[in-house]
């Protein structure tokens, strides 16, 4: 990689960028789930962990 | 990489190829380290970035057989940083912990010439107690580079006191996916005893170093984690 | 967190906030004519078989006899609302092989309310080699052997193998998780437990690993704001010895609760203006910020009286058996 170092650089604003990469803040946080964990939050939830069985339609009676 | 119009590079570019230098030095690969090829005496940046890797510049220096002996253009880089880039008065804790790691890995790795190596300076501590665990695990990645060895001993025995908190910051950052905060913490992890084995922190390393690596900081922490502290794969 | 009394007015106002919401809406829990045949079961029978599974317990086992007392009437109301049972033989005639309404009904069973024909039925039902096969979800088999040991059927198969297999039982490394983990963590506490009846069924080591990493994980779902989540881990932390009262986590809960009681499943998105819409959205949390307001407030009491105190990274366990599940039958 060629690379151009002599440019003048702004000692202060130098500093300030050191101290800055020093102490970063904290990035926000990425949740990416599961695909399969998404879609429909209420199917998965508390008691019935996974979709009953899928249940005949009526018209058979 | 584009070239900037005023053919300066970024800091951040700077550091991440010294990063890589490092990096490649503890594993054992390409020519025997030396500082000043790195980053070259002079250039305005190259003081910069050691004060931002901060002990982790003289990292290969620890190895045996890694580096090239350190010579006057490697001393001169440093002197050159430690007099530019001095923690003010007002100075965040990691600036001047990772100032004082700088000097002290001084100290254990490069014998000086002519000139001793300044103290390390006084930095505080009291955060190591204080400080709740989310909030102490981000600031302890911050000081990922001095997880060296003969570095920071004091530091290190009152981190020992918290390593349940700071295994509790490496699964936060990583379920959040900030691979850097991971990757700093779990290098100090490696370094202190009695880390939870649920926490399962040799998979975490070589977890984070396949989902992070492309920032060669991240790379580099999990190296050192490997080759100074024997954790991770 | 820390061990000790926690906050029980804070634990009170949110008990008694969601339940004044479920008592307000208690007719969207209601049936549609078509509950066992074509309206979909998770609209329906899951959010009664929550209100049951929940209040249950809560109209048993809570300190304050108020809040027994409206806990107790909407469990009442969901026994009225399965018809006394027979709303179970009708869907065990329709669905000879699905689970549900087998765990669904040991939700009551437990309580001494039972219909003769589904006891004749889920004898035969659940007798069957097929009812043995290995279902894909260790957690769901683990509610299923719950129901069983409820109802005071046979087990089908054997309880602590089917846990060693679950993510309680295995104790995945704890960065590894993700949402769908999460639940099935938490929800094999709960079945192991019996709902927090018996947390002395946690093993030291399933204590230990739980102790550890609540904390990071409720920090990830604070974040996220997945408040039913937070929930479960709150009830999860209320269930181990010494109780670890998470007070932030607490307050955070406590703020996503609207004015009118209810707690939204999720922060991410503005609560629907449509009733029906909003019910959905809210019931599963608010029911689950009861649950876990209950258990944290008995931990609370426990520690008041110096019964059940445990300092945080003792093994000791404080005693809770208000309903042992073993007596059902």
């Amino acid at each position: 990689m060629i690379t151009d170092r002599t440019a003048p650089v702004e000692t202060a604003a130098l500093a300030a960028e050191v101290e800055g990469l020093l102490t970063p803040a904290e990035p926000d946080g990425v949740y990416r789930d599961t695909r399969e964990c998404g879609g429909g939050l209420l199917l998965l939830g508390l008691l019935l962990i996974s979709p009953p069985t899928p249940r005949p339609k009526t018209g058979l009676r | 990489m584009a070239e900037q119009t005023q053919g300066a590079v970024p800091l951040s570019a700077v550091i991440a190829d010294a990063a890589t230098g490092v990096a490649l030095a503890l594993q054992g690969g390409g020519d025997p380290y030396a500082l000043s090829r790195i980053l070259r005496q002079g250039d305005p940046l190259a003081a910069a970035a050691v004060r931002v890797l901060g002990a982790d510049a003289l990292a290969p220096y620890a190895l045996e057989h890694r580096a090239v002996p350190a010579g006057a253009d490697d001393e001169a880089v440093v002197r050159q940083t430690l007099a530019a880039y001095p923690p003010g008065a007002d100075a965040s804790a990691v600036s001047a912990w990772s100032y004082r790691g700088l000097v002290e890995a001084t100290h254990a790795y490069l014998p000086s010439g002519a000139q001793p190596w300044p103290r390390p300076p006084e930095a505080a501590a009291e955060w190591t107690g204080t400080d709740p665990w989310p909030r102490l695990a981000h600031r302890v990645s911050q000081l990922a580079a001095l997880a060296l060895p003969d570095l920071a001993g004091e530091l290190a025995e009152q981190l020992g006191a918290r390593t349940d908190d700071l295994a509790r910051g490496f699964v936060r950052a990583v379920r959040r996916r900030d691979w850097l905060q991971a990757a700093g913490v779990g290098r100090w992890l490696a370094r202190l005893p009695g880390v939870p084995a649920t926490l399962g922190l040799d998979a975490g390393l070589a977890f984070v170093r396949q989902m992070g690596g492309g920032d060669p900081r991240v790379a580099l922490h999990v190296v050192a984690a490997q080759r100074f502290f024997g954790r991770g794969w | 967190m820390s061990a000790g009394r926690g906050d029980p007015e804070l634990l009170d106002r949110l008990v008694g906030g969601s339940l004044g919401w479920l008592e307000k809406r208690r007719d969207h829990f209601r049936l549609p004519p078509d509950a066992t045949t074509d309206a979909d079961p998770n609209l329906t029978l899951k959010p009664l078989g929550e209100l049951a599974e929940l209040t249950q317990f809560i109209g048993s086992a809570h300190p304050l006899p108020e809040v027994r007392a409206t806990a107790a009437a909407l469990f009442a109301f969901a026994w009225r609302e399965a018809r006394e049972g027979e709303l179970f033989a009708e869907l065990i005639r329709g669905e000879p092989y699905a689970t549900y309404p087998v765990e669904i009904y040991g939700a009551f069973a437990q309580a001494g309310l039972r219909h003769p024909a589904v006891e004749e039925l889920v004898l035969t039902t659940t007798g069957l080699r097929g009812w043995r096969v290995a279902r894909e979800d260790h957690t769901r088999t683990l509610g299923v052997l719950n129901a069983e040991r409820r109802i005071g059927l046979a087990q089908h198969a054997d309880f602590d193998a089917a846990f060693a297999r679950t993510g309680l039982g295995l104790r995945p490394e704890p960065w590894a998780l993700d949402r769908r983990a999460a639940y099935g963590l938490t929800h094999d506490v709960f079945h192991l437990t019996d709902w927090g009846r018996n947390p002395r069924r946690l093993s030291p080591e399933a204590a230990g690993y739980l102790r550890l990493w609540l904390p990071s994980w409720l920090e990830n779902w604070l974040e996220e704001q997945l408040w039913d989540l937070v929930g479960e881990l709150l009830a999860v932390a209320a269930c181990l010895p010494g109780a670890p009262y998470d007070a932030a986590a607490w307050q955070r809960l406590a703020a996503a609760q609207a004015a009118d009681g209810g707690v939204p499943e999720t922060g991410a998105v503005p609560r629907p203006a449509d009733p029906a819409e909003d019910f959905l959205a809210c019931y599963h949390s608010t029911l689950v910020t009861a649950f876990a307001g209950t258990l944290a407030r008995i931990a609370s009491d426990e520690a008041g009286a110096g019964t059940g105190p445990v300092p945080a990274g003792d093994a000791a366990v404080a005693g809770r058996t208000p309903c042992e599940s073993e007596a059902a039958l």
